[in-house]
């Protein structure tokens, strides 16, 4: 490290990945790919110098951890700049690898093949189905010149089903089953047999769903499923959370010690366990060396802590908690999120739908979006109308939407189940693997309609 | 950049025949960024990248598999032969799957090096003009880079002639994103960028000004808040995500699926006669490659609204028995129109002006709902309130069609080029 040094990260990293799709059997994608790098970042004179490079280049560490101070350095080009003390411990230790010895590429097309063909025997009428599984292993070994020294895992696999048959007009409708979790294709049951009931269940969705009659715009009462509150935990409130987005302007910034949510509402980003359970996601420490630590950012209603990373830590002059995290080989680590819920309350689902005299049950969301304001938007494929506190028909696709704080704030019902899932990827510059968790919510929300 | 991208294909495909495959399909790209990043308004950051890849596809016997590493030495390439004939054995067999063949190509074109000071003098330009313009506006981050990429794509078949493609492209990209504040009050955040042989006087291009002054406008909003229809006239940003849902429903999937509602559309007028969508294959960072390494023709996708093909894979193509006539995934754009975006706003009896479009991933017949950020309320012509909580729900492909005016206006964007688009029929909520 140089005089004018005053932080330096190198990172190895590898990235493995596989992506098998399957649409009527025909095995359309058939994907692995791995990517190993190594990359330094370090903070000279205030300004942040990037390099990286291939992993098999001889004297690659040397050179990028050159490169990288040398681009620090040439920012001065934009004059002098204060320079932070970047704080926060510097972790040493090993992630040990766990789980069981891989799928075969030939067993997971073997099981692919199964469910469509189960699938397509039992459900007369199915007009497609489509099957993708996903898995991607990070290992990530870490050095700061400060002393820290660690290896870190990230490692998940997801499959899902989706079943497309055609409406009462011949438009094509389709339900979606979801599996995800640690590890690799080995690692979680989505064998056939596992598997029946949840697809007969989800058949009888399709089936609803081919009479759905279309949902009415505006607000409506809503009870949102496990799968909708951990989307809305992610995107509506945990990405205003984020420091970086704080000292961007987000509306986050004004709300610390303020009531931002009912009194029922606590939400958390949990570094590597809940209840005693390794999360989906575990991050014991982050891609800056800094060992990982739960950021509890909603107890009851009260909005009290941000995610950081050493940077805007400094900024903000508050401990950092692990949350730098970077995607790639290539990618700078940036404040992420990693395993983000809505904690359970004491209700139960049909205690909730009983509740509602008009209104909705939103079961499965395909994307979601939201913005610094907190007004977020995800897809609904499946859900039903409530009249009477009991279940009516099947929704059409629809969107649901609001202000997450005033969502929040109108929750009044918080269930005791709780689902966490780590299938999908965050967008934020980089991708990213993360979890999601919660509860069934009741609240007021907006839906897309006539 | 040193070694060999010609070579290294070559050294691949040879060792994919030796192992047994019957045909292959080989991509080795080498790529160098240099990127210079701002983050809440200042410069942060000094990026420099270098990567290599070796993409490669084996069929054998009709089993396929794909397989990419960013390790070329020959033991890296070994074990991606290894993996990739492991996987290929195991697959089913699809008589379907073919590789390209008789594709010739070399592309040059664009700058090879970057030039950090011109990309510092972009980042200094941006910063100066929103100190000067727009101060309430905070750029969360924005990006000047260039990028240098050299891929050499082979491919071998039994008995026939492989391709051979070759492109070197250098080209500059500029991005800024970011949201305006006054004391407690936030707008939506935003973002406009683009692509470019060079960042000269980027900050008027690509939309970025008007970006930046609408999200100063946009911290005070106000909901509709009543039921009515009526007109949107989309950005072009907004147009994206339509013209997005177009290309898919003419592509693989859906078409494989058979869910694809223009399957049977060629020919036909699937939009209004004012929407003409061609390609652009030699916008920067763009060329005329398919992704399965077939050389794409210049091509106009709708004319006067007037659907001319589909674009299968050759794979979607054997599937599905439909023509194979290959399109590039970039370099597109929207041809202006003939009415000014001031007079295609006067017209408007009552709607918004839409700048983004949130919404969930649309029916396959098209049904949408979604959230329109940072938009104005249109009223009698005139541009009010920026607008909170709005959704507006309709049927993407009736959008196409029920468009009543195309602005003379583009934002060119380098791989996009796009108007203004006035539509009826909305349903506002």
């Amino acid at each position: 490290m140089s005089a004018s040094t005053s932080y330096l990260e190198t990172r190895h990293h590898e990235l493995r990945k596989t992506r098998m799709v399957m649409v009527d059997g025909n095995l359309t994608s058939n994907l692995r790919s791995v990517q190993a790098g190594v990359s330094a970042r370090a903070y000279v004179d205030g300004y942040w110098g990037f390099a990286s490079a291939p992993a098999d280049g001889a004297g690659v560490h040397d050179q990028v951890r050159a490169t990288a101070a040398g681009n620090a350095r040439a920012m001065g080009l934009f004059g002098a700049r204060p320079s932070l003390v970047l704080p926060g411990a510097h972790y040493r230790g090993e992630q040990r690898r766990m789980g069981r010895t891989a799928m075969t590429a030939g067993d997971c097309t073997d099981r692919m093949a199964e469910l469509h063909a189960h699938c397509m025997s039992r459900y007369p009428g199915l007009k497609s189905t489509r099957i993708m599984a996903t898995d991607e292993l990070h290992a990530k070994s870490l050095r700061t010149d400060a002393g820290g020294d660690s290896l870190a895992l990230i490692q998940r696999v997801a499959v899902s089903v989706v079943l497309v048959a055609e409406d009462d007009q011949g438009t094509p409708i389709e339900v979606r089953e979801s599996l995800s979790g640690m590890g690799s294709f080995a690692d979680i049951d989505w064998s056939v047999q596992t598997l029946a009931a949840k697809l007969d269940r989800l058949h009888g969705h399709l089936q609803a769903k081919r009479h759905a009659v279309p949902a009415r715009g505006g607000l409506h009462t809503v009870v949102l499923a496990p799968d909708l509150a951990g989307m809305l935990a992610h995107e509506a409130m945990g990405h205003p959370c984020e420091a970086d987005a704080v000292l961007s302007g987000a509306i986050t910034a004004d709300l610390k010690g303020k009531r931002v949510a009912s009194e029922l509402i606590s939400m958390v980003d949990l570094a590597h366990h809940y209840n005693g359970q390794e999360t989906l996601c575990p991050v014991y420490v982050d891609d800056e060396g800094t060992p990982a630590e739960d950021v509890l950012m909603i107890d009851r209603g009260v909005l009290r802590q941000f995610m950081h990373s050493r940077e805007t830590a400094a900024r903000l002059g508050l401990p950092p908690s692990g949350n730098a995290r970077a995607y790639g080989p290539d990618d700078e680590p940036l404040v992420r999120m990693r395993n983000t819920a809505i904690l359970p309350g004491t209700s139960t689902l049909d205690e909730l739908v009983a509740g509602v005299e008009d209104g909705y049950l939103l079961l499965d969301t395909s994307n979601g979006q939201a913005d610094a304001t907190t007004e977020f938007m995800f897809g609904v494929n499946l859900a039903y109308e409530i009249r009477g506190g009991k279940l009516g028909a099947a929704v059409r696709d629809t969107t649901v939407s609001g202000s997450a704080l005033k969502v929040l704030q109108s929750v009044d019902g918080v269930g005791s189940d709780m689902k966490w899932s780590n299938s999908g990827y965050c967008g934020k510059k980089q991708p990213m693997v993360v979890s999601v968790g919660g509860p069934s919510l009741r609240a007021r929300a907006q839906l897309g309609g006539q | 950049m040193g070694f060999s991208t010609e070579q290294a294909a070559e050294r691949a495909v040879q060792a994919l025949r030796t192992r047994g495959f019957d045909s292959v399909l080989v991509t080795v790209s080498e790529t160098e960024r240099c990127e210079l990043n701002l983050a809440q308004n200042e410069p942060s950051l000094l990026r420099s990248n270098a990567a290599r890849k070796l993409s490669a596809t084996g069929i054998v016997d009709g089993r396929r598999a794909s397989a990419e590493a960013s390790d070329l030495s020959d033991e890296g390439v070994a074990g991606l032969v290894d993996a990739l004939w492991t996987a290929a054995s195991t697959a089913p067999a699809d008589a379907a799957h073919a590789v390209s063949q008789g594709q010739h190509l070399q592309v040059s074109q664009g700058q090879r090096d970057a030039d950090p000071t011109a990309l510092a003098d972009a980042l200094r330009e941006l910063l100066a003009w929103r100190a000067e313009h727009t101060p309430t506006m905070m750029i969360e981050e924005a990006a000047a880079s260039h990028i240098h990429q050299r891929l050499h794509t082979r491919t071998h078949a039994p008995g026939g002639a492989g391709s051979n493609l070759a492109l070197d492209l250098g080209w500059c990209e500029l991005s800024v994103f970011g949201l305006a504040r006054e004391g407690g009050r936030t707008s939506s955040f935003n973002g406009a960028g683009g692509s470019a042989e060079a960042l000269t006087h980027a900050t008027s291009r690509f939309g970025i000004e008007p970006m930046m002054r609408e999200l100063t406008r946009q911290v005070h909003t106000q909901p509709l808040g009543e039921r009515f229809v009526g007109d949107v006239v989309l950005a072009p940003g907004a147009v994206t995500d339509l013209l997005g849902w177009l290309m898919g429903q003419l592509g693989d999937g859906p078409l494989i699926e058979g869910s694809s509602v223009y399957r049977d559309s060629v020919g036909l007028l699937i939009a209004s006669p004012l929407l003409t969508l061609r390609s652009r294959y030699d916008a920067p960072g763009c060329a005329p490659v398919s992704g399965d390494a077939f050389v794409t023709p210049p091509v106009t996708l709708l004319d006067a609204g007037r659907l001319t093909q589909l674009t299968p894979s050759f794979y979607g193509s054997r599937k599905t028995g439909l023509a194979h006539k290959p399109v590039a995934s970039e370099g597109w754009e929207l041809l202006a129109g003939s009415t000014p975006l001031a007079q295609m706003i006067a017209a408007v009896p009552r709607g918004a002006l839409v700048d983004r479009l949130s919404m969930g991933r649309p029916a396959p017949n098209g049904d949408f709902s979604g959230v329109i950020k940072n938009s104005f309320a249109l009223e009698d012509g005139k541009i009010g309130a920026a607008l909170s909580e709005t959704m507006i729900n309709g049927n993407v492909a009736q959008m196409l069609k029920d468009v009543l005016a195309v602005s003379v206006e583009r934002i060119d964007g380098g791989s996009a080029a796009l108007p203004w688009v006035r539509i009826g029929g909305l349903h506002f909520s």
